[in-house]
This record gives C-alpha cells, structure tokens and sequence, in this order.
C-alpha cells in the first residue's frame, strides 16, 4: 500500500509542486493522474520511489518510509518498485535483453554484475517478462532498432523483470501514436490484472484516462482536487480539474479506441 | 492557440552578446605582436633569403638519400622497433586500463561527490600539463636508461590523455537510463557498468587506440632522452647524416601508424 501523508514537494527555487497531499493507493489499483502540464504529476510518481523525496510530510510504500530510508534501505524499496519512462531511457547501444537485465542488477552481486555473469534463473526472469509484453523475439535485437512502441515494451519488461509489487508509469505513450498508447495501455492494464500489480500511471488524454483508470486522481497546482471512479469521471469533472473547457487536444481520439464518451 | 489572454508576449531580449568581435580582436592583437618578432613574421623572411640557398644546396642530396632506403639496415632496426611496440602495448594497457575508473570519478554524472569530482579534475590538469619526454628525462634520472622509465612516461601521458576525454564523453551520455537504473534499485557501480558504459565503450576504444599511435610516435623522442625504442637508434643515425638509414625507420614507423589506424576503423565500425 502507498501511503501519502501530508506530504509537499518543494524544489529548489522554491516551486511547490505537492502541496500537503493525503493520499491512499491499496494494493493492486490502477490509479490514473491527470491535471495540466506543471500540476505536479511526475512529482507524485517520482516521491513514491523517492526520485524526489517529500520535503515535508511522508510518503509510506509497504511500511517504509520514504523520507526517513537509509540509502541502502531506499534502494530495496526501489527494487519492488518499477518504473515505466515517456522517452523509454533504454540503453540503445546494448541488447534489448540487457536492458532487461537491468532490472536483476538489485538481486545480482556487484562482481557478478560488472562481468555480466547473470545467474540463470535472472535470464530466465526476463526472458519471461519479454514474453510477457510480445517480444522475446526482439531478445538479442539492439535496442535501438526497435520502433517506439516496440522500446516501450522493452521498458515494460525491465520494470518486470524486477518483480515488483508496485509499477510506475510517467506518461507511457506520450510519445507514442494512438493505436500503439492502447496497445500498451491494454498491456499495463493486463499487468495490473494477472499480476496484481499497483499501477499508477500520468496520462495527458482524457478519454485515455477514463477509458483505463480504476480510480483517477487530478490534481491542479500540487493540490488533490479530484478523486473519484474512472467510470464517473465525465466532461464536468475533468473541467475542475483543468480549470478551463475542454478542447480536442486534451482527447486522443483515434478510431483504434474502443469508443469511450466523454 | 487558445489561453494567451492579453494578445502577444514580449520577445525576450538576445542573451548575452556575440564573442565573435572581442575573440577576433584579439587574436589580431596576438598574430601582430608575435610576428613582428626576431624570429617569426617579419624576421622570418629575412632569415629564409639566406637559409633557402643553403638548403637548396644540400637539399637533393639528403632529399635522394631519404628516398633510397638503404633496406640493408633493416635488421638493425628490429630489435629497437620491437622494444618501441612492446613498450608502447604495456603502456596502452595499463595507461588505459586505469584511465577509465579516472573518467568515470572525472565526470559529474558519475562521480560520487563534488569533492572528488574536482580532485580528479584537477589532478588530471596537472598531469596534463606536464609533457611526456618531461616524465621521461624525470625517470630516467630515477631508474636510469632502457625502456622502463619510457614505460613509466607513456602511461602517465595516456592516463592524461583518455581520462580527459572519456570523461567529456562521459559528461554527455543520455542520463535517462542512468535514472532508470537507479529507479530499479541498482548501485552506483552496477549503474555506471550497465547504464553508462555501453554507450562510452566505443569512443573509449577510438581514445585508446588514437594513444597507442601516439606512442608509437613518441618513442621518437623518448629515445633521444635515453628511454628506450627506436628513438635512440633514429637519432644516431641523425646524426651522423645517415639519411637512407633514417629513411627505413620512417618507413617503419609510417607501416606502424597506418595499421593502427586501420585496426581501429574495423573495430570502431564493429563497435558503434
Ligand atoms: N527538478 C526540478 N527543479 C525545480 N522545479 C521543478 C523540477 N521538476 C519540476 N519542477 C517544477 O515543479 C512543478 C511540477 O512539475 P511536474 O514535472 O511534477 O509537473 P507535471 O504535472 O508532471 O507536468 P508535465 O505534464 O508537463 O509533465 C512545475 O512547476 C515544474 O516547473
Ligand atoms: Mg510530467
């Protein structure tokens, strides 16, 4: 369970990107974060594995205290958390299963690591999380002669591969095409299921956003101001949360979308 | 567009100004004042009137001398050739080897504190500055001729040389896996083996092999300072005007750099 308890982010410089937030993520949701560029989403994510600890308040992920973790302690809270990138941040120059090993590293020995000596049953373990998002065949492909969607997968399957009991999606398909964002999404949303696995994802597209999000939160400034159903959020909600009308710009809407009303 | 209430935002003013007047000024200045000296510029041309005829004389000689290699001194070449290589192998390794734990510490996306991070910097500035036959003329004094204070020399030098630019590479490495690594739980050295090191290897490899080169070619100098190579025997046979002699050394060292350098196209193609 994710836990925020008063928690603020202040950057240096003195924005306030989360403001006094109090906040309860169980076990296996799919949570979904809108609000406009600059309301604090990525900060959200980011202070849940401590990217960008709470500068005041705390945020609890299975027990642990973000804000109080000892290095060592904040690192093995980070190994049960993955995390999914906008820009994907593999490794280009390497093979799409070494990017996925990546995600063995907190389990594997120092030495055993700088020589790659992987054990095994770790290969095995992203070989299975290739599998598990449609491209083990891209095993020993170089990461970057994959097209986008095909990098994201790759994400996904690093974040797997740690085995974590919590995922963390910074805008996934905000650089992706629409029929690629929902193949993706669908493929978060079957992780979440099968797996059981906190989601918690930043979305900019509405339709998006209802179409995928168990619960949605909006946030506006740094402040909560919405937290309800994705079933419920319709045109009026997610006005609030904008501040301002909605335009074609804050939709996806592609055909390849199962047709959602907003 | 929709949201710019109040019409059109004021243009920024251009940040800063231009350096292209003030540098350019100044390397007129510079460029004057080095050419009306004795030696250069204006002197220069007084001096080439009387030089060019003199070596117009000797020229063709030396010139037809350089150009028939006299191949029945290669045997005497070998042995030095082969000390020069060797030396130059051990220095590239070693000198190499423990460049790149020094650019990773040199560099702000991996080093571990500002603290050492400036160390390091400064350290390497240091050892930058001072030249290599410097290094040599320092060893030999300490351990007397031969080739281990040309070693000693060669591996300073290339520490100087790599560290310096893998850590620029390194300061430019796309920094998105590095914090996806981090995100995973990964270690700082895991982080640098698998986030960074994949994307520096081949221009580490480039710096190694450009320093192997350099190497070779300083051996020329080392071995007039007594340490070791073929620069000794270069410089004898200089000396006493044996032009066909020298001549097979260039040849040799010429052979050298040229498989260098095409070593290092195929594996940087292989590589990148
Ligand atoms: N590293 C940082 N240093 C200083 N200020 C920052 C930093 N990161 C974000 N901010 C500021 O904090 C606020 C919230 O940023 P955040 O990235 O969380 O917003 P966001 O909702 O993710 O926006 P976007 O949709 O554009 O990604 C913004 O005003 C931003 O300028
Ligand atoms: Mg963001």
């Amino acid at each position: 369970m994710i836990r925020f308890e008063n928690a603020s982010v202040t950057y240096r410089g003195g924005v306030h990107a989360l403001k006094d937030l109090t906040l309860e993520i169980p076990d296996g949701q799919m949570m979904v974060i809108v609000g406009l560029s600059g309301a604090g989403k990525s900060t959200l994510i980011r202070a849940i594995n401590g990217l960008v600890p709470p500068t005041e308040g705390d945020v609890i992920v299975d027990g642990i205290s973000v804000r109080k973790a000892s290095a060592k302690q904040l690192r093995v809270l980070r190994s049960r958390i993955g995390m999914i990138f906008q820009t994907f941040n593999l490794v280009k120059r390497t093979s799409v299963l070494n990017n996925v090993l990546m995600g063995r590293l907190h389990t594997t020995g120092t030495v055993r690591s700088l020589l790659g000596w992987y054990k095994p049953a770790d290969v095995e373990i992203a070989m299975q999380a290739l599998e598990r998002v449609d491209i083990v065949e891209k095993a020993y492909a170089r990461a970057s002669n994959l097209s986008g969607g095909q990098q994201q997968r790759v994400g996904i399957a690093r974040a797997l591969a740690q085995e974590p009991s919590i995922l963390l999606a910074d805008e996934p398909v905000a650089s992706l095409d629409p029929p690629t964002s929902h193949v993706i999404m669908r493929d978060l949303q079957r992780i979440n299921r099968e797996l059981g696995i906190t989601t918690v994802v930043n979305l900019h597209f509405l339709d998006l956003a209802k179409l995928y999000g168990e619960r949605i939160i909006g946030l506006r400034a740094g402040e909560l101001v919405y937290d309800g159903p994705g079933a419920q959020a319709d045109e009026h909600v997610f006005r609030d949360i904008y501040g301002r009308s909605l335009s074609a710009a804050d939709v996806m809407g592609e055909d390849a979308a199962p047709a959602v009303a907003l | 567009m929709t949201g710019h209430a109040g019409g059109v935002a004021a243009r920024p003013p251009k940040p800063g100004r231009s350096l292209v007047l003030p540098v350019g000024t100044f390397l007129f200045l510079v460029l004057t004042w080095a050419s009306i000296s004795e030696e250069f510029g204006i002197g220069l041309v007084s001096r080439l009137s009387t030089s060019v005829p003199i070596f117009l004389a000797r020229g063709p000689e030396t010139l037809a001398a350089l150009l028939r290699p006299n191949w029945g001194f290669l045997p005497q070449t070998v042995e030095p050739m082969l000390e020069t290589f060797r030396m130059a192998v051990i220095a590239s390794v070693i000198g190499c080897g423990v460049a790149l734990p020094v650019a990773f510490l040199a560099s702000r996306v991996t080093a571990p504190n500002l603290a050492i991070f400036l160390a390091d910097r400064g350290i390497l500035s240091v050892v930058r500055a001072i030249p290599d036959f410097l290094y040599a003329l320092v060893f030999v004094f300490a351990v007397g001729i031969g080739p281990l204070p040309g070693i000693a020399a060669l591996i300073l030098f290339n520490i100087g040389v790599v560290a310096k630019l893998q850590s620029e590479t390194v300061d430019g490495v796309d920094v998105g896996p590095i914090e996806a690594a981090r995100a995973s739980g990964a270690g700082r050295l895991q982080t640098i083996r698998w986030a960074v090191l994949p994307q520096v290897l081949p221009h580490y490899v480039a710096y190694s092999l450009y320093t192997f080169e350099l190497n070779i070619r300083a051996s020329t100098v080392l071995g007039i300072v007594g340490a070791g190579g073929i620069g000794r025997l270069l410089f004898r046979e200089y000396k006493f005007f044996n032009w066909s002699n020298v001549s097979v050394i260039v040849v040799e060292l010429f052979l050298f750099v040229f498989v260098i350098e095409l070593v290092s196209i195929i594996l940087r193609r292989r590589l990148v």
